[in-house]
C-alpha cells in the first residue's frame, strides 16, 4: 500500500511538472527563508553557551536609582568583588576583570619584534579565578597562578602568534605601551566568535595595583568601572543573593541610592543593560522568517487546491472501489509532507550554501554551520513536519471528502463555494504577509536613513581623533600652533570624551534644586578649542575663552541640562560638583555624546588644564578631501612631541558607523530588505499559479465567451476584480501590524510614521497582481477559442 | 438481492421541489441483467448511484439481502464497496497515472490481498481480457475500448456480487460496445448480476430485463423473453 501512495506521488510529479516544480520552488525559498534566519537566530541566542557554568555565572551591576532615567551600569566597585562577594555564601567564586585600555577607549600597544607597534584592543586586568568561572582551554603553561604575581600577562592564541610567530612563548616578555614588560605565563585558545567577552589578553590585576599606584583599590566603593563576575553554587536562587547585597551602597556617600544586583550570562548579548534593541531585532526577523514560510505553506495549500480538479477522478475511483476516507486523506498528507521534506532538504543545502551571504550581510565574521547545529536541525525538522501536515490536512479533507458521484461527473467545484472561499481568505493571507514584510521593510529602510542622517548637533565630517596618553605634560597650545602651520589643518582640540567614545557621570545639583534632588550628568573636561572643533553651537552665553581666567572654575551646560535645571535665566547661575560651584557661562545647543539611538543626557563641560597630560582624546578638524594628508601630517607632528607614548589617528566617521546601534539597525535593514524581495517572489510565484489554475479551468468558459463575442477586458475586469478585493481585506490586516512593530522598534528617536511608506507597498503589490492578471488574460486573448474549446 | 421500495429522490429550492426519482419500487434478483433505459436526465444514474450507495434516497427503502442499507455508516459502505459492488463508467475514470497493470490492482490494495496473490489475480484478468501486453501501458494509449476492459477488469477484480455500469458503452464506438456488451453477458452468465444504465436500445437488449424510466418514473418493466441473438443488420 505504502509502494502504492508512492507510485501515485511519483507519477504525479511526473506528469505534471511545471506544477511540481512552482510548488517545490515555493516551498524551498520559503524554507531556506525560514533556516537561513533561524541559523542567525539561533546562533546568536547560543552567545557564550561554550562554558561550561553558562547558567551560573553572573555579573554584578550597579543600579543607579537617582539618574534619570534609572541607569543600568555594568561595571560595579572594586570593594564588590574583595568584600562583598566574599561575604555572600552562595557565591563559589568571584573575579574582577577590567579593561585595559591606553585612554578612554579600550586596548594596549604591543611591541611586535620588529620593533613596530600593534594596537590590541579587548586586553583585561583580571585574576586566576577566571580559568575557573569561564571555560578557557588552556595550550600553553599552566592556570593555577598564571595571573597571580605583578606583571605577568596570558595571551590568546592569535595575538601569540602575532608577538612569538615561532611558539614557545611561556616564560618570555613582552613589552606593552612602550614601557611595561610583562611576563606571559600562559596561551589559551582563543574565546568561540558567539562569547559576548573575547578577552586577548589578561594580565593579572596586581599589575594593576602596582603600576597604577592603587594601595586602596581593593576597598574602592565609588569607582564604578569594573566588571565583577560572580559564579553561584549550584542551585542557587540568583534573587536570593540579589537580596543579600541590595544593600551594599547603604552606607558609601553619595551612593545611596545604587543598588548592586546580578545580571545573568544569558542576558549579556541579547539584551546587554537591559537594551532591547537585539532582543526586537531577532523577533522581528523570527517573525519574517515564519512569514515567509506560512507564506509559502498557503501558497502551497492554494495550488494544491487548485490543482485538485486534475486528481478529481482518482479520488473518485478510490472511493468507489472501497478506499476509505482515511487512507485517501492519508495519501494527500504522505504527498504533502513528502513534498516538504524534500523542500526542507534542499532549503537546507541551499541555508548553507547561503550562508556566506548572511555573514556579509550582518557584517559578522562568522561561520554559519547549518548540519552541525543539532537544536536548529531538530527546530526545522520539527517545522517542517508540522508545515507539511498542517498545509496537507485541509487540502486531505477537502479532497478526501468529496462525493463521488460528483467527482466522477466532473461536476468538482460546481456549487461548492466554500473551497473557492477559503482559497480567496488564504490568497488575502499571501497578500496580507507580502504587505507587512513589504511596509516594514520601508519602516526599517526609513529609520536607518533617520538614524544615520540625523543632526548630530556637530560636524561629525572632517575629523580624526586618536587616544594619546602621556606621561610627562605638554603644553597643548605650542602643539596646536604648529599644526596649524599646515593649511590642510582647520583646529585642533583635546577632550576627556569625544562624541560617541567613553563616558564620565556624576551627580551635581543645582541652584534651585530641592533638598536632596541630585542629577546625574555626562561631564567632560575640554579645552578652549573644543567647541569649535566640533561646530557645536552656542544657545546662549559664550565658549571658554583665555580672557576669563576664572574661566576654569566656570561649565558650559547643554540644552537638556538647562530643561532639567529649570532656568529661564541660566547665565551666572551655579551648579555644584563633588561640593565645587560651577557658575555656568553657556549654553550649548543639544548634540548627540552617545549613540543616537539613546536619548540626549544632560551634558556639563569644563574647562581642562591647557596642557596635554594622562590620557586625553585628541581631536583635528582637517579641511575636505584631506584625510589622508591631515592623518599624515598630524601622526608626524605629535611623534616628535611625544616619542616614548603610542597612538592612532582614526577617522571619525568609524567610530560613528561602528556604533552598535547603527550598524545593528543597519544589518536589520538589509536582511529584511532582502526577505521582503523573497516575499514578493514567494507571493509573486502563488498568485501566478493561482491565476494559472484559475484561467485553465475558466479555458472553456471563456472560449466560449469569445466564441459570442465577449471582451478580454471583461475576463479581466473580473479577475482583477476579484484579486483587488483581496488586497482591500489584505491592507486591513497588514497596516495595523507595521504599525505595532514600529512601536515596539526601541530607539529614543525616530522618524514619525509616514504613509507614503504604506501607500508604496500597496502600490507595489497592486503592480504585481495587476502583471499576473494582465500576463494571463493576454495569454488568453491571444489564444485560439476552437483550441479551448476542444480541451477535455 | 435487492429490494426497493417507493424510493423518492427530489431537491428543494426555493419554491419547488423537483422529483428526480419518484415512487420507485424494484426487485432486483441475483444472477440478473438488468437494463435501465431512456434518456439522460431521467434519473437512471441517480438510481444507479443510490443502488451503489453512493447516493442516499430522500425517502423510501432500499435493503439488500433483506438488510436496509439506508443511514449506513462510512465504514460499511466502504465495505460494500470493497467486497459486494463493482462499478463500470462511461468516461471509463481510470486513473491516468497508473498503468493498465496498476489501475486494475487498486481495489485489491484496500482489501489486504497480498502482493503476490494481487499480482496472480491481475495477471488472471489480464490474460482472460487478451491485454496482457498492454499491461504496462497508461491509460491514455489505449483505445476506449480498451480503457473500458481496464474498467472492467477493475469493477470485478474483487470478485464482486454485483456490478453496476452507467453507460458504459457511452463513449464507444458500436463495434467496441459490442464487445463490452459481450463481455458483461458473459460475465453474467458466470452469475454475476449486473445492472447497466443506456440509452442504447441496442445495448440495453443485451439485458436480460429492462426497465424504462421517464421523468423519475419506472414506465415500463419487461422481461426478455428470447435469449439475446446479436443483430448484424
Amino acid at each position: 500500500m505504502i509502494k502504492h501512495f508512492f507510485t501515485s506521488m511519483y507519477r504525479n510529479i511526473e506528469r505534471d511538472k511545471m506544477f511540481t516544480f512552482i510548488n517545490l520552488t515555493n516551498l524551498t525559498i520559503g524554507f531556506t527563508t525560514f533556516i537561513l534566519l533561524g541559523m542567525v537566530v539561533s546562533y546568536e541566542f547560543n552567545y557564550d553557551k561554550s562554558n561550561k557554568n553558562f547558567d551560573r555565572i553572573y555579573r554584578v551591576q550597579t543600579k543607579q536609582e537617582d539618574s534619570y532615567p534609572t541607569n543600568y551600569c555594568t561595571f560595579s566597585p572594586a570593594a564588590i568583588r574583595y568584600h562583598l562577594m566574599a561575604d555572600v555564601p552562595e557565591v563559589e567564586k568571584a573575579l574582577i576583570m577590567r579593561e585595559i585600555s591606553a585612554g578612554q577607549g579600550s586596548g594596549q600597544f604591543f611591541t611586535l619584534p620588529s620593533g613596530a607597534q600593534l594596537f590590541e584592543k579587548y586586553g583585561y586586568f583580571t585574576e586566576n579565578a577566571i580559568f575557573d568561572i569561564f571555560t578557557i582551554n588552556i595550550k600553553e603553561g599552566n592556570t593555577t597562578n598564571a595571573l597571580v604575581e605583578p606583571s605577568t600577562i596570558a595571551l590568546s592564541e592569535t595575538l601569540q602568534q602575532k608577538l612569538f610567530p615561532e611558539g614557545g612563548a611561556v616564560g618570555k616578555q613582552v613589552v606593552i605601551g612602550k614601557r611595561y614588560p610583562l611576563t606571559v605565563t600562559a596561551v589559551y585558545a582563543d574565546f568561540p566568535i558567539n562569547s559576548t567577552m573575547r578577552p586577548t589578553y589578561l594580565v593579572s590585576i596586581s599589575t594593576y595595583e602596582t603600576l597604577a599606584e592603587r594601595k586602596g583599590f581593593r576597598d574602592d566603593w565609588t569607582s564604578i568601572d569594573n566588571d565583577n563576575y560572580v559564579l553561584l553554587k549550584k542551585g542557587t536562587d540568583p534573587r536570593l543573593v540579589d537580596s543579600k547585597i541590595k544593600d551594599a551602597f547603604k552606607n558609601v556617600k553619595n551612593f545611596e541610592k545604587s543598588t548592586p544586583y546580578l545580571y545573568p550570562l544569558s542576558k549579556h548579548h541579547l539584551s546587554p543593560n537591559g537594551q532591547s534593541d537585539t532582543l526586537v531585532g531577532l523577533g522581528i526577523l523570527s517573525l519574517a522568517g515564519f512569514l515567509v514560510l506560512i507564506l509559502s505553506c498557503v501558497n502551497f495549500v492554494n495550488l494544491s487546491l487548485a490543482n485538485s480538479t486534475r486528481r478529481a477522478s482518482e479520488i473518485g475511483i478510490k472511493k468507489v472501489v472501497g478506499f476509505p476516507k482515511k487512507a485517501i486523506a492519508a495519501q494527500f498528507l504522505t504527498e504533502t509532507v513528502v513534498v516538504t521534506i524534500i523542500a526542507m532538504i534542499i532549503g537546507l543545502f541551499a541555508a548553507q550554501a547561503a550562508s556566506p551571504l548572511m555573514a556579509q550581510i550582518l557584517e559578522k565574521n562568522i561561520e554559519y554551520r547549518v548540519f552541525e547545529n543539532g537544536q536548529l536541525l531538530l527546530i526545522v525538522l520539527f517545522t517542517g513536519l508540522l508545515a507539511g501536515l498542517l498545509s496537507g490536512l485541509y487540502p486531505a479533507i477537502v479532497l478526501s471528502s468529496y462525493n463521488p458521484v460528483k467527482v466522477l461527473k466532473g461536476k468538482l467545484f460546481v456549487g461548492t463555494g466554500k473551497s473557492l472561499n477559503l482559497k480567496k481568505v488564504l490568497t488575502a493571507t499571501q497578500f496580507s504577509i507580502s504587505l507587512f514584510m513589504l511596509i516594514v521593510s520601508f519602516i526599517l529602510y526609513n529609520h536607518v536613513n533617520f538614524i544615520l542622517n540625523k543632526d548630530l548637533g556637530f560636524d561629525n565630517k572632517n575629523i580624526i581623533y586618536s587616544e594619546v596618553k602621556v606621561q610627562d605634560s605638554i603644553d597643548f597650545e605650542t602643539i596646536r600652533q604648529k599644526l596649524l602651520q599646515h593649511p590642510e589643518i582647520v583646529d585642533a582640540s583635546f577632550s576627556s570624551t569625544i562624541p560617541f567614545q567613553g563616558n564620565i557621570g556624576g551627580y551635581v545639583t543645582w541652584e534651585g534644586a530641592a533638598q536632596d534632588q541630585r542629577e546625574m550628568i555626562s561631564r567632560n573636561y575640554v579645552n578652549y578649542d573644543f567647541i569649535p572643533t566640533y561646530n557645536l553651537k552656542m544657545m546662549a552665553g559664550r565658549n571658554f575663552s583665555k580672557d576669563y581666567p576664572s574661566d576654569n572654575k566656570s561649565c558650559i551646560i547643554n540644552e537638556t541640562a538647562l530643561k532639567v535645571f529649570g532656568w529661564t535665566d541660566p547665565i551666572g547661575k551655579t551648579i555644584t560638583l563633588f561640593g565645587t560651584p560651577y557658575p555656568v557661562i553657556g549654553v550649548v545647543k543639544d548634540f548627540h555624546p552617545y549613540s543616537v539611538h539613546n536619548p540626549i543626557p544632560s551634558y556639563v563641560m569644563f574647562l581642562g588644564k591647557e596642557e596635554l597630560t594622562g590620557s586625553k582624546l585628541l581631536t583635528v578638524r582637517f579641511t575636505p578631501g584631506n584625510e589622508q594628508k591631515a592623518q599624515e601630517l598630524v601622526t608626524r607632528e605629535l611623534e616628535a612631541f611625544v616619542p616614548n607614548d603610542p597612538f592612532e589617528f582614526k577617522d571619525f566617521k568609524v567610530i560613528f558607523y561602528l556604533d552598535s546601534a547603527i550598524s545593528f539597525w543597519q544589518s536589520l535593514k538589509r536582511l529584511f530588505f532582502m526577505f521582503s524581495v523573497v516575499t514578493l517572489v514567494v507571493s509573486s510565484i502563488g498568485l501566478f499559479g493561482l491565476i494559472l489554475f484559475t484561467t485553465k479551468r475558466r479555458t472553456k468558459e471563456i472560449g466560449v465567451r469569445k466564441v459570442l463575442g465577449s471582451s478580454v477586458f471583461s475576463i479581466y475586469r473580473q479577475l482583477s476584480y476579484e484579486v483587488f478585493a483581496m488586497l482591500g481585506g489584505a491592507i486591513l490586516v497588514a497596516c495595523p501590524a507595521a504599525i505595532l512593530i514600529y512601536k515596539t522598534m526601541p530607539g529614543a528617536y525616530k522618524e514619525p510614521l509616514s504613509s507614503l511608506v504604506f501607500l508604496v507597498g500597496i502600490a507595489l503589490i497592486a503592480i504585481i497582481a495587476q502583471m499576473t492578471i494582465s500576463y494571463h488574460v493576454i495569454k488568453i486573448a491571444v489564444s485560439n477559442p476552437v483550441k479551448a474549446l476542444r480541451y477535455e | 438481492m435487492i429490494h426497493l421500495t417507493n424510493i423518492d429522490k427530489y431537491y428543494d429550492s426555493k419554491f419547488q421541489r423537483t422529483f428526480v426519482l419518484k415512487a420507485v419500487n424494484l426487485e432486483v434478483k441475483e444472477g440478473e441483467f438488468l437494463s435501465i433505459m431512456r434518456p439522460s436526465g431521467s434519473g437512471k444514474s441517480t438510481l444507479l448511484n443510490i443502488i451503489g450507495l453512493l447516493d442516499e434516497p430522500s425517502t423510501g427503502e432500499y435493503s439488500l439481502y433483506d438488510k436496509s442499507v439506508l443511514n449506513l455508516k462510512e465504514k460499511a459502505k466502504v465495505d460494500y464497496h470493497r467486497n459486494f459492488m463493482g462499478f463500470i463508467f462511461q468516461a471509463y475514470h481510470l486513473i491516468e497515472e497508473m498503468t493498465v497493470y496498476e489501475n486494475i490492482e487498486t481495489p485489491l490494495i484496500y482489501k489486504g490481498v497480498k502482493s503476490h496473490d494481487r499480482k496472480a489475480m491481475v495477471a488472471d484478468l489480464l490474460d482472460r481480457f487478451n491485454m496482457v501486453a498492454k499491461k504496462d501501458l497508461f491509460p491514455t494509449q489505449l483505445s476506449g475500448g480498451q480503457q473500458q476492459l481496464v474498467g472492467i477488469a477493475r469493477a470485478i477484480i474483487g470478485k464482486p456480487k454485483l456490478l453496476l455500469a452507467d453507460e458504459p458503452t457511452g463513449n464507444l464506438q458500436s463495434v467496441q460496445g459490442e464487445m463490452i456488451m459481450e463481455t458483461l453477458q458473459e460475465l453474467n452468465k458466470e452469475g454475476m448480476t449486473i445492472i447497466q444504465v443506456t440509452h442504447n436500445e441496442k445495448f440495453a437488449e443485451y439485458g436480460k430485463r429492462i426497465i424504462r424510466l421517464e421523468d423519475g418514473i419506472i414506465r415500463k418493466d419487461l422481461i426478455n423473453q428470447i435469449a439475446h441473438v446479436p443483430m448484424i443488420n
